[in-house]
């Protein structure tokens, strides 16, 4: 135990109570959550800073507002349907064309126009936001995932997050969905997380189910070495996310479009920890650097981008 | 941040640390209330009876001017008339009335405490014993004459070797005033002589057994402690040894008018009394402050509730370290404590069976609700009734089956089943059956644990003596919320850092 906790230490592993104790509660001012908790401010904010998110469509704030919902979307097709303070996925819903009497999922099932209004209701009794407040339903553009990562991913949408503590950017993964996890990028239910160098963009090994593993178990591509598009856009989302809520560590998520590159799709103010298996090293060491340097290091994202590249570049390891 | 945490923490401890010192050593708490306490029980009976028409018996109670706390006294009488009352320092029982023909039994027990300090008897005569002459007053005081300018207790010292002395036929002159006056009458008029304050009592010797008759001492003030010898021989009984008086002065032990009193008989154990009427009774008759903002003094049918509700914080506690220092998974972070709350009513495998069981019914209850996708109050609300009706169900199956524990659900649990189940089932969703299990086991543990502590009952004791120790309680779980170290359960979720730097 007592050798584990050197190497623990050794590594700078972040623990759950030091996050929560060192890191959020001091960094994280509770007036701001609404910020990240409600992706409708957050899409604002990021609209405010000139970061790109999925065009908004529509939002719906009432029952009595969804009625409006097909003026609102004229002959949109393709669209997706989320709550605004939802977590984990639920409740999201990927339209992708219409039928006669109402939508088609992404699945090829049809769903009528009452069954999605229906599902809307939902939405805004609160049926999918954890705290089970009353929410609004969020109508935005449909994201189609950049190939980069399409031969290490099963069905979804790979998304990548970086952690960003007072606006640097310290820890990045990429999670690529797999058949155990159902096609969802979540970590918790078998995505594969795989870690990425902050110098190149450049993924290095990966891990599922916190075992480590070399290729995709569903398409058995080899997971690292892949580089990401538009790595400097990506960092400098992260970084501006500071500007934006003034939240001082922080979980941005993102998507890669194929059209529209790095699009912003939300902030998390208690991000997992998940991350360190991912990149097979701790936080705490990169936290303390930071610390370590003088602030007016990180005056400007370009700034912080440019000394975060130069510090927390990873060799990637001999492939196994 | 972390010295405010550090003053606070230290106050916290340091406050009720002086309160619970000022109890122990100034109010004379039980450092340890919980520690086994035995009291002594004292029983008196005898028959009365007779030809006599009507007559009375008088005997010398325990009381608390002797030093004793009396805990608890009953009394009977058969079919006389019982009367209690004081006699100077004495406390007198009195049976009176017209005994049966063959003889009424009377009774009379106590049960008493003696303090750990012998507290000092009350103040001697200060006056010759009655019945000595004036002649013999002197003679008395040509015996110490010489003595007088010796300190007190050297001056004892003289006086009893003449006792003896006198008791082995080896000093005439003091014989001479013993055969006049008696063995004891003759050293208390040669105390009182030598100015030493002295009475006489007539008690018992306090070790377990039966007794038929009483002893007599004298105890004499030596200006700085009451030492105790024995009249006729002028032997010293030693400090620590253990008497328990009866009555003072030359008042007897039992006295009888016109009863035919036979079968004697006092009759002294120990015993182990209910930690709980002990303190309650100490509490009860004190005045001091402390003692009169005790919870004891709270009336008995609340009481119950405190016991439990004070152990609650330390349950909250250990939630504290089993989630923060340990990394254990559990609903919410209260529901094991109300859990164990409720188990209390059912006992703990009853308790667990019937959780188990409303959470599995109302788990798959849930999961056929989502498919009906109601709002989120009429779902829960839902709930509550199926828990409702569970409970109700068990109520029934248990009166059938003669089982108490199915019917003593209680009004508490549904509430926390109702918010388990929901918990369980977004769980169960979000990540994964295992996970939802995990987490059901780790309640159910916490849940016992947790039981185990609140239902400890030197604990609730403690806690209901010193409430003050809550304080301390906090405190803890101030430092726990300053802990940032690794909680035991990521040296298994982070082992695969361990390897590929090890």
């Amino acid at each position: 135990m007592l050798s584990m906790l050197r190497q623990f230490r050794a590594v700078g592993l972040l623990g759950m109570n030091r996050r929560n104790g060192d890191y959020i509660m001091r960094c994280n001012p509770r007036a701001r959550y609404p910020l990240v908790d409600n992706k409708v401010l957050t899409k604002r904010l990021a609209e405010q800073h000139g970061v790109p998110t999925p065009t908004l469509y529509h939002v719906i704030e009432h029952h009595g507002d969804i009625a409006g919902m097909n003026a609102a979307l004229g002959d949109r097709k393709r669209f997706v349907v989320k709550p605004a303070r939802g977590t984990g996925g639920s409740g999201i819903v990927l339209i992708t064309d219409r039928s006669a009497d109402g939508f088609v999922n992404q699945n090829g099932d049809r769903i009528s126009s009452v069954d999605l209004a229906y599902h809307i209701s939902d939405i805004l009794s609160g049926i999918h936001s954890l705290s089970g407040l009353e929410d609004s339903a969020i109508l935005e553009a449909l994201i189609y995932p950049d190939p980069v990562f399409s031969s290490v991913s099963y069905e979804g949408v790979p998304d990548i997050r970086i952690i960003v503590y007072r606006g640097v950017p310290v820890m990045g993964m990429v999670r690529l969905p797999t058949s155990m996890s159902d096609g969802k990028a979540n970590l918790h239910r078998g995505a594969i997380g795989a870690g990425i160098d902050i110098a190149s963009g450049k993924t290095l090994s990966a891990v599922c189910r916190s075992e480590v593993v070399a290729v995709h178990p569903d398409t058995g591509h080899r997971v690292a070495g892949i580089q990401v598009p538009q790595w400097e856009q990506v960092l400098r989302i992260a970084a501006t996310a500071l500007d934006m809520t003034g939240l001082g560590y922080l979980g941005v998520d993102m998507v890669i479009d194929r059209e529209r590159g790095p699009l912003l799709l939300e902030l998390n103010a208690r991000p997992g920890l998940a991350i360190q298996i991912a990149n097979r090293v701790g936080l705490r060491l990169r936290l303390d650097t930071v610390d370590a340097e003088s602030a007016d290091a990180f005056a400007t994202p370009d700034r912080r981008i440019a000394w975060a590249r130069e510090r927390f570049g990873t060799k990637p390891e001999a492939a196994p | 941040m972390k010295r405010t945490v550090a003053v606070i923490v230290t106050l916290l401890i340091l406050c009720p640390l002086a309160l619970i010192s000022y109890r122990v050593l100034i109010l004379g708490y039980p450092l340890f209330p919980a520690a086994p306490q035995k009291v002594w029980q004292l029983s008196f009976d005898a028959r009365v009876g007779g030809e006599t028409v009507s007559g009375s018996l008088e005997a010398g109670l325990p009381s608390i001017h002797q030093g004793l706390a009396v805990l608890g006294e009953t009394i009977g009488d058969g079919s006389l008339e019982f009367t209690l009352r004081s006699d100077g320092s004495n406390r007198i029982a009195a049976w009176s009335g017209r005994p049966d023909p063959d003889g009424t039994l009377i009774t009379y027990r106590s049960t008493f405490r003696i303090p750990a300090g012998r507290s000092a008897p009350p103040p001697g005569a200060s006056a010759y014993p009655s019945g000595v002459t004036e002649d013999l007053q002197r003679s008395a005081e040509t015996i110490v004459a010489d003595i007088l300018r010796l300190p007190p207790a050297e001056r004892l010292a003289v006086l009893a070797t003449r006792i003896s002395h006198a008791a082995q036929d080896r000093d005439p002159i003091v014989q001479n005033l013993i055969r006049t006056l008696g063995g004891e009458t003759a050293f208390l008029t040669l105390l009182h002589a030598a100015a030493l304050p002295s009475f006489a009592v007539e008690g018992l010797s306090l070790s377990e057994g039966s007794y038929g008759n009483t002893i007599r001492w004298i105890e004499v003030w030596t200006g700085s402690s009451w030492l105790r010898l024995a009249p006729e021989t002028g032997a010293f009984y030693q400090q620590s040894a253990l008497l328990l008086p009866l009555t003072h002065g030359n008042v007897p032990a039992i006295q009888s008018h016109g009863f035919d009193v036979t079968d004697i008989r006092w009759t002294l154990s120990r015993q182990v009394v209910s930690q709980w009427g002990l303190q309650y009774d100490r509490i009860g008759k004190s005045n001091r402050l402390l003692d009169q903002w005790s919870l004891f003094r709270l009336p008995q049918e609340f009481q119950g509730t405190f016991r439990i509700l004070i152990l609650v914080p330390l349950g909250a506690l250990m939630i504290c370290i089993l989630r923060n220092i340990i990394g254990f998974p559990t609903f919410g972070i209260f529901m094991p404590v109300l859990m164990a709350l409720a188990f209390r009513n059912t006992g703990l495998l009853y308790g667990i069976g019937i959780f188990a069981t409303v959470l599995l019914v109302g788990f798959a209850a849930r999961n056929s609700l989502e498919k009906l996708r109601l709002l989120l109050v009429p779902r829960l609300s839902v709930m509550v009734t199926l828990v409702i009706i569970c409970f109700t169900v068990f109520a029934l199956i248990g009166n059938r089956l003669d089982l108490r524990a199915f019917m003593a659900i209680g009004l508490l649990p549904f509430v926390i089943l109702t918010m388990a189940i929901e918990r369980f089932f977004v769980i169960t969703e979000e990540e994964g059956v295992k996970e939802a299990l995990r987490t059901a086991a780790g309640s159910a543990a916490v849940a016992s644990l947790t039981y185990a502590i609140v239902q400890f009952e030197p604990l609730q004791l403690t806690f209901f003596v010193y409430p003050e120790l809550l304080l301390m309680v906090m405190a803890l779980q101030l430092l726990i919320g300053r802990y940032t170290g690794y909680r035991l359960s990521e040296f298994l979720r982070f082992r695969s850092l361990r390897r590929t730097r090890a």
